[in-house]
């Protein structure tokens, strides 16, 4: 379980290079991401459903997201692009092209729709996470705020 | 108060005086002096929602970091349409069309760290800390940010291949082979991208290149799982950013 959660933060690392992130917030983009496949694999591991998961997992990861951009005063994008990839139905995918190909049409629309459900169910998380008013979390951007000032005084 | 934020108000009011007398030589002159103006601010805010389009920003950011450039820098009488791949914005003054502006942008890489840079700067243009000319600066400056070496994104993908491919369940062999992979995937990306390749075709080539290596590695004999080590590396051509920026929208 450590070395997936470890694994985990090491592939969001390398996906927030790939989208060019400021350096300064590696760390924090790479924490997200591994905090994501941990809720994820934590619900399966509670019999949840792959999409149940998917949905709680992106569900913690845009409110985390939004919490970190709040704090760090950076787009919300920024620690949910990198982190989301490690949810994305790209087995899936895969398989359904595949099963496609080799003409095992039965598998195929059973992953297909799975892989649908899934899409979904991060489609919900992500709307739901960024349903929530801003107010709540500018309140917490204005503690570091404060002590941003105190600093530079 | 920042400077540029009162000049067009100063101009107003000297305008208005204008009108009320009888004749006024410099009237025209200051009007087109203001025109000027609020055409520079539309340009700087509509510059500024190109550079955040072109790099994967979501079109509400565009939309609304266009409308709180040129709220921030007084005028309050424009139009702003943003869709996927273009801008179009219309200011008007004084019930005047004082200028319009269409920019047709095509989808560049997701550069996170320019749309970080262009939010710092709209940010700071709303709590009035920036005249327009540093403004204009500062935008440059974000344009011109230099991008990572290639070595290193090259280092990226080849690591995120083979996390991915551990973490969709293969074994730390498949890893191995998963990453030279993601290496090689991400070298032809790069070289592709230099000669403005299409991006379809880079897609498609690709995925090919990484199955048919992956094929090669099964073929040669080795014991290898060759769907995981496809996977591990088509995740990077997955449209996961596409996704993401479309829900938001």
């Amino acid at each position: 379980m450590i070395v997936q959660l470890v694994v985990a933060v090491i592939s969001t690392l390398a996906f927030a290079v790939l989208f060019h992130v400021p350096k300064q917030e590696y760390l924090y983009c790479a924490v997200n991401g591994g905090l994501g496949w941990m809720v994820y694999k934590l619900s399966l591991g509670c019999g949840f459903g792959v999409p149940v998961s998917s949905l709680w997992a992106t569900l913690t990861l845009t409110l985390v997201a939004r919490i970190l951009s709040a704090l760090r005063k950076m787009p919300s994008t920024v620690f949910l692009l990198a982190g989301i990839f490690t949810l994305v139905p790209g087995s899936g995918v895969y398989y359904t092209a595949y099963y496609l190909i080799m003409n095992e049409l039965s598998k195929c629309t059973a992953k297909g729709i799975e892989t649908f459900k899934v899409a979904g169910a991060i489609v919900l998380g992500i709307i739901f996470g960024l349903a929530l008013p801003q107010s709540w979390f500018n309140r917490l951007g204005r503690l570091t705020d404060k002590k941003g000032a105190s600093r530079k005084v | 108060m920042p400077k540029s934020k009162e000049r067009p108000q100063g101009h107003m009011s000297v305008c208005q005086e204008q009108k009320k007398g009888k004749h006024c030589p410099q009237r025209h002159k200051s009007i087109r002096q203001e025109q000027y103006n609020s055409k520079e601010i539309l340009n700087l805010a509509v510059s500024m929602g190109e550079e955040l389009l072109k790099n994967g920003g979501e079109i509400y950011r565009v939309q609304e970091t266009v409308g709180r450039v040129m709220e921030a820098y007084g005028v309050w009488d424009y139009h702003v349409f943003v869709v996927t791949n273009g801008i179009f914005a219309t200011v008007h003054e004084q019930g005047d069309d004082a200028g319009s502006m269409v920019r047709d942008v095509p989808l560049g890489d997701i550069n996170l760290e320019k749309i970080a840079g262009i939010n710092q700067l709209s940010r700071e243009i709303c709590q009035g800390s920036c005249s327009l000319k540093e403004a204009y600066r500062r935008l440059e400056q974000c344009k011109s940010a230099s991008p990572l070496r290639d070595a290193f994104l090259v280092l990226a993908c080849g690591v995120e291949s083979a996390g991915f491919c551990f973490l969709l369940g293969g074994t730390p062999f498949d890893s191995i082979f998963s990453f030279l992979l993601g290496l090689l995937l991400q070298a032809f990306l790069v070289a592709g991208t230099r000669r403005n390749v299409s991006k379809f075709l880079l897609n498609i080539l690709g995925s090919a290149w990484v199955t048919a290596g992956s094929l090669m590695l099964y073929g040669m004999g080795l014991d290898v799982q060759s769907d995981r080590i496809i996977i591990g590396g088509i995740i990077v051509l997955m449209p996961g950013v596409a996704l993401v920026t479309g829900i938001r929208d």
